[in-house]
């Protein structure tokens, strides 16, 4: 390459740029840039500054590690620590344990000193970081196992993770030669004399670092499977706890916990623990979001390892916000936000009444009240000898939900609750009573637990006065919890289509236990998602349940106002109308030349017109994946108040269930002929 | 001269649930808010109509000879029905255990009110398999028991470990902004429930609140 003093061309005759392209890009010295540029290094040095004050050169970090950064520093501030170091969360790559277990590993490498004595608790995180520390060349070092030992099956056992620390930093290894619980105050006394134990408990008395896991006490954590909780109602004593380190309770603020273990514990104590100069905790993961923020609160921890998004929630439980990184330039003020929406209301507590009276009276022929129940509505073409009686409910603010759903080849009765509340149990049971015709009631009802709760104490009552009783709770909001989670999920739109293949199947004088068979399998079958743009407003104060800002939608929203799995930016129909199209056909895999009944619902406030806009990119994307549509629902048909938003449900048909879907029916909010 | 032996009468009973109510009735729109967040923000309507409709209940069939346990299941029944819900049969379950704790009697001595609680607790945890740390009702009720229980064993005066019981449930709920629901609505939030109280376990420190105020108020009567 020519020597020259005249920058190339292409920086034309801007020195500033040609000296950070050679730093930056080229990664030359600045003494090699003086020389290339045939100035001096100084001015090749103030050439450097002068490119980034004027915005020739930024630097720019990547947003996930910058996150982690500015946690870390909040994390440190918040709770006085000496540092934090907060590795980026989630991810492809490894798992959680394993990154812990490495950044751990690297936070001791660099703190670590000749003649240092370490002691080490045990747990998945201390094993990792053990197995993951590289020998740095000090010298006379001691880990000392910071409790007794277990007999435990696991391969995290206070021995195993003392060795193996020792092992990778060529330390000497201490063991503490007795069981870390006892079965008695006394023999703790006695093991302590024992001049082994003395001594190695004198060893661990002269650790200057300890490093140490934070386990929380829900079921999956370690503590239950290390076998220091064995032992009949050993549970009921601590019932302050919320977390544990080296096998010692603490409760939320820290405080430690006092309980019959206490004095049957060989190992560090917590007075003892907290006189380390330095302690180092490494954990992570959102169960023990409570267990380290007790941690840090008591004080346990001067050095924390963790993972950013358990760093942020534990800031977030503190009250501490996400602040920009640094003030940014004001954005153009937003709209106002609808602080109080507008209804047409008399006395908010009377809505749910006046609901009925009203839907009564515009669905004469086809409602009918029940006697003594003003809370459960029949069908008046509904209930008759031999037919299986299907019964269904939930609470209001889902119209025409659910009473829609009434009429010949759909449901025979309905139990209606307050406002986005379960029906009690009297209603649900005076509904079932109307419903049955001697074989059999199947109630029908989304997953939530006041529902369950309510339908299940009226089963009992039903079953009491001898009518035989089966219950499908439907799960079909696919983004409510995950795939192998299934019955966790809520009930949502989809139960318009669960309704009417059983009530098809009653409708057929099909045996109770096959109309529940084929309720289930339409449940199975049935994949929801919803998208909100605008919360819906509560009927006593008209205020929205939820704030979103004004170009955020929230995904995967239920029916009842509550706030949906993550936030993200507004973006257009199609774009929204994907989100959710992918995570239905993911979940639903259909073969080329499947068919699905689609419906596309207004959650209350979205337009006809934006369904129609939505509807259309659906069937684009199912005729791309070659699945084919018998019939669509689209309209207002599951809603929540007046949320702004929409739920698209596919039915995953085979012939049975197209055979029911096509069966006439003739409800407030679905009718339709065809053959009986 | 000796003091009679302070009671608890069904008539105090009606007293107790007209406090209970009014305290619903002022916590019913910061419930509503706080359940905005996490859940479907019925929770303040909820207790506000459930312990108003019992209350009113227990005033109507007061006089009417009626004993605590039947007060109890009276207030059950209506909580329930006007409710429905989750609250309802948890608070119904609570609440007819407390009857079966204080008896057919119409009058029991007073030492037997934190006996109550640790009732309403067991309870609901039967009726909803709760567990601390769920991030439920269950968070202020449990420590709350525990208290009574450890104030029962130190043989403290009533009032006063119906203080503790509520100072131990206040804690229980602040408690709950760290966790992350394992049950009810809130739990399919899962980690964006972390950082909110819930309000199931703020509403029963409120009711606890006030049962404790109510029993110190009765102390100082004449």
């Amino acid at each position: 390459m020519p020597h020259s003093d005249a920058p190339p061309l292409r920086f034309g005759d801007d020195p500033l740029l040609w000296a950070a392209w050679l730093y930056y890009q080229d990664g030359l010295t600045q003494a090699e840039i003086a020389t290339r540029m045939g100035v001096s290094r100084p001015s090749v040095n103030s050439y450097l500054a002068d490119a980034r004050t004027r915005g020739i050169v930024s630097i720019e970090i990547d947003p996930e590690r910058f996150r982690a950064l500015s946690i870390a520093k909040a994390m440190q501030d918040h709770f006085g620590l000496d540092d934090c170091l907060v590795i980026p969360s989630g991810g492809t790559g490894s798992p959680l344990i394993d990154r812990l277990g490495a950044a751990g590993a690297q936070v001791l490498s660099r703190l670590a000193r000749s003649g240092d004595t370490i002691a080490v608790t045990w747990g998945r995180t201390m094993l990792s970081l053990a197995n993951r520390i590289g020998r740095g060349g000090l010298q006379d070092l001691r880990v000392v196992q910071a409790t007794g030992g277990t007999t435990a099956k696991i391969p995290w056992t206070p021995e195993a993770c003392a060795t193996r620390l020792a092992e990778a930093l060529g330390a000497r290894s201490i063991p503490i030669s007795a069981p870390a619980i006892v079965s008695s105050p006394d023999m703790r006394a006695l093991l302590m004399r024992e001049p082994v134990v003395a001594e190695q408990m004198a060893i661990l008395a002269q650790a200057n670092r300890i490093v140490l896991g934070i386990s929380s006490l829900r079921p999956e954590s370690t503590i239950h499977s290390s076998g220091f909780f064995d032992g009949p109602g050993m549970q009921g004593q601590y019932h302050a706890a919320v977390g544990s380190i080296a096998g010692r309770l603490i409760a939320a603020r820290g405080e430690p916990v006092d309980g019959p273990l206490e004095g049957r514990t060989i190992g560090v104590d917590l007075a003892a623990l907290k006189t380390v100069p330095c302690r180092i905790g490494v954990a992570g993961g959102m169960d023990k979001v409570q267990a380290i923020l007790a941690a840090l609160r008591g004080g346990y921890v001067n050095v924390m390892v963790t993972d950013a998004d358990t760093a942020r929630a534990i800031l977030t439980a503190e009250g501490h916000e996400d602040g920009p990184a640094r003030p940014v330039a004001a954005a153009p003020a937003a709209l106002p936000e609808r602080v109080r929406i507008k209804k047409f209301l008399n006395r908010p507590q009377d809505a749910v009444n006046e609901t009925v009276e009203g839907a009564l009276l515009a669905h004469q022929g086809l409602l009918a009240p029940i006697t003594g129940a003003p809370r459960a509505l029949r069908a008046v073409d509904g209930a008759r000898p031999g037919k299986v009686g299907l019964v269904i409910g939930g609470g209001s603010g889902h119209e025409p939900g659910f009473f829609g759903y009434l009429g010949r080849g759909l449901a025979d009765a309905v139990a209606i609750g307050n406002v986005f509340a379960a029906p009690p149990p009297d209603p649900i049971l005076a509904a079932t009573l109307a419903a049955d015709g001697g074989a059999g009631v199947l109630h029908i009802f989304g997953n939530f637990s006041g529902d369950v709760m309510n339908f299940e104490t009226a089963a009992e009552m039903a079953t009491a006065r001898g009518i035989r009783v089966r219950t499908v709770v439907t799960t079909d909001d696919i983004a409510s919890a995950p795939v192998d989670a299934r019955a966790a999920r809520r009930g949502v739109a989809g139960n318009v289509f669960v309704f009417k293949i059983a009530g098809a199947a009653c409708d057929r004088m099909l045996p109770l236990e096959t109309c529940a068979a084929l309720a289930l399998r339409a449940n199975a079958r049935c994949h929801t998602m919803g998208i909100a743009l605008e919360p819906g407003a509560s009927l006593e104060s008209g205020k929205p349940s939820f704030r979103l800002g004004p170009d955020d939608m929230e995904i995967g929203v239920g029916v009842h106002g509550e706030r949906g799995i993550a936030r993200a930016r507004l973006t257009t129909a199609d774009e929204a109308t994907d989100l959710i199209v992918d995570r239905i056909l993911d979940e639903m895999r259909p073969a080329e030349g499947d068919r699905v009944a689609l419906l596309v619902n207004s959650l209350g406030a979205t337009p006809q017109m934006e369904l129609y806009i939505l509807n259309r990119r659906l069937r684009q994307r199912l005729r791309a994946r070659g699945v084919g549509v018998h019939r669509t629902l689209i309209g207002h048909y599951y809603t929540s108040l007046d949320m702004a938003g929409v739920s698209i449900t596919a039915l995953h048909l085979d012939d049975e269930l197209t055979a029911l879907l096509d069966h006439p029916c003739s409800a407030p909010a679905w009718t339709q002929g065809g053959r009986p | 001269m000796t003091t009679p032996m302070q009671t608890f009468s069904r008539h105090d009973l009606t007293d107790l649930f007209r406090s209970l109510a009014e305290r619903m009735a002022a916590e019913q729109s910061y419930l509503a808010e706080l359940d905005g967040e996490i859940g479907d923000a019925d929770h303040g309507v909820a207790m506000a109509g459930g312990f108003g409709a019992a209350a009113r209940a227990l005033f109507d069939a007061d006089g009417g000879g009626q004993t605590l346990a039947q007060g109890l299941s009276l207030a059950a029944s209506t909580l329930l029905n006007a409710v429905g819900a989750t609250t309802g049969p948890l608070y119904a379950s609570a609440l007819l255990r407390a009857g079966q704790a204080l008896g057919d009697e119409d009058r029991v001595p007073f030492d037997r009110l934190p006996g109550v609680v640790i009732a309403m607790a067991e309870g609901i945890a039967a009726r909803g398999h709760g567990r601390p740390g769920d991030k439920t009702m269950v968070d202020a009720w449990s420590p709350a028991a525990h208290a009574a229980r450890a104030g029962l064993a130190a043989g403290m005066a009533p009032a006063q470990i119906l203080r503790q019981a509520a100072h131990a449930a206040l804690e229980g709920a602040q408690a709950t902004r760290a966790m992350m629901a394992a049950r009810g609505r809130a739990a399919r939030l899962g980690p964006r429930s972390i950082g909110h109280l819930d309000p199931g376990a703020v509403s029963a420190a409120a009711l606890l609140d006030c049962l404790a105020s109510w029993a110190e108020g009765q102390g100082r009567a004449p």
